[in-house]
């Protein structure tokens, strides 16, 4: 239950950039979260809701993002969708390390005024 | 209502402090192991036998994580090793922030092998990159084998995953086979041990390997 230290680290990135740029209020942010990053979006629901109290954020809402798990393949250089337990690639049939997307943990956009 | 780009890492913070934190570690060539389970698989005790065949030829700390108490760091004090409790008061993890704190408090001149035991838990550790070279995942037999399945980003990020407490694994229901086909469709690449802090067995396997690590790394700093 590390979900309530990451929005911490959300609404500290979040306010930064709305001070930053001159925003006197937050409506909207927009994280994209990787299928593999093991983080429960309905966890991050909960803790925004109760974190963003008295903050620049306070009244907005979050849309999140959920990113694929993609791996490249080093020998024959496709790129197929993988989940925890399957990573063999369709075309030679290796099990491939080189994961390109699926640990994603990042804010993507925010909207204010 | 205008939008902007931000497209920030959520934990830039302590992605920054790991970077810190690795390039001090690589500079003095210090193996460092970040050695994940859950509470009660024996990553103390697997410690204790392991340092105890390593300590007279290469120079070993430990950083001990708890939630509260030093019942762990006592243990590995006893081994003769400098060892840094950190009690994290209720947090699920170890950041890299903590591990630079204890990272000052240790002499790391002349120091091989850096140990970084975490909070005994399946789930958070995974996430948080502290500056380590490997991951490393104990899981014991009486946990059952269908916890790579349940909790598979710890067992996807390690380097290594020892089973430990094979002494026992007749009385349980402990399944080997299918143990090691979830590992390796997990992560194909981690080396496997199996031992018995108990029986002391295993160990030695575990050291020779950790060893050439350890030799590895120190060639890399020249």
């Amino acid at each position: 239950m590390h979900e309530v230290s990451i929005i911490q680290n959300v609404v500290k990135i979040v306010s930064e950039k709305a001070i930053e740029n001159k925003f006197t209020k937050v409506n909207k942010v927009s994280l994209k979260i990787g299928e593999l990053s093991g983080v429960m979006p309905e966890s991050l629901n909960f803790a925004f809701k109760s974190s963003i109290i008295d903050t620049i954020l306070e009244g907005s809402t979050l849309e999140i993002e959920k990113v694929k798990a993609i791996a490249e393949c080093k020998d024959c250089e496709q790129e197929f969708p993988i989940d925890h337990f399957n990573k063999i690639c369709p075309c030679c049939n290796k099990f491939c390390s080189s994961i390109i997307s699926g640990y994603e943990l990042y804010v993507n956009t925010i909207e204010g005024d | 209502m205008s939008e902007i780009k931000v497209v920030t890492n959520i934990l830039q913070t302590n992605d920054e402090i790991t970077s810190k934190n690795k390039k001090l570690l690589d500079e003095k060539g210090i193996y460092v192991i970040n050695l994940m389970s859950s509470p009660g698989s024996g990553k103390t005790s697997l410690l204790e036998r392991i340092i105890a065949k390593l300590k007279n030829d290469v120079n070993i700390a430990v950083i001990e994580g708890d939630i509260y108490t030093t019942k762990d760091a006592q243990r590995i004090e006893a081994q003769g090793v400098p060892v840094i409790q950190i009690n994290t008061g209720g947090a699920c993890h170890l950041d890299a922030e903590m591990i630079r704190g204890a990272m000052n408090a240790l002499t790391l001149d002349k120091l091989d092998l850096l140990v970084i035991e975490n909070v005994g838990n399946l789930v958070c550790p995974a996430e948080f990159e502290i500056g380590e070279d490997i991951k490393i995942a104990v899981l014991s037999t009486t946990e059952g084998n269908d916890k790579p399945l349940k909790y598979p980003l710890m067992f996807e990020k390690s380097g290594a995953v020892i089973l430990n407490k094979l002494d026992i694994i007749e009385f349980t229901d402990f399944d080997k086979e299918e143990f090691y086909r979830d590992i390796k469709s997990l992560n194909a690449n981690a080396d496997t041990f199996e031992t018995s802090c108990v029986k002391n067995q295993g160990i030695d396997e575990i050291c020779s390997w950790l060893m050439s690590k350890i030799q590895n790394k120190k060639l890399e700093v020249k």
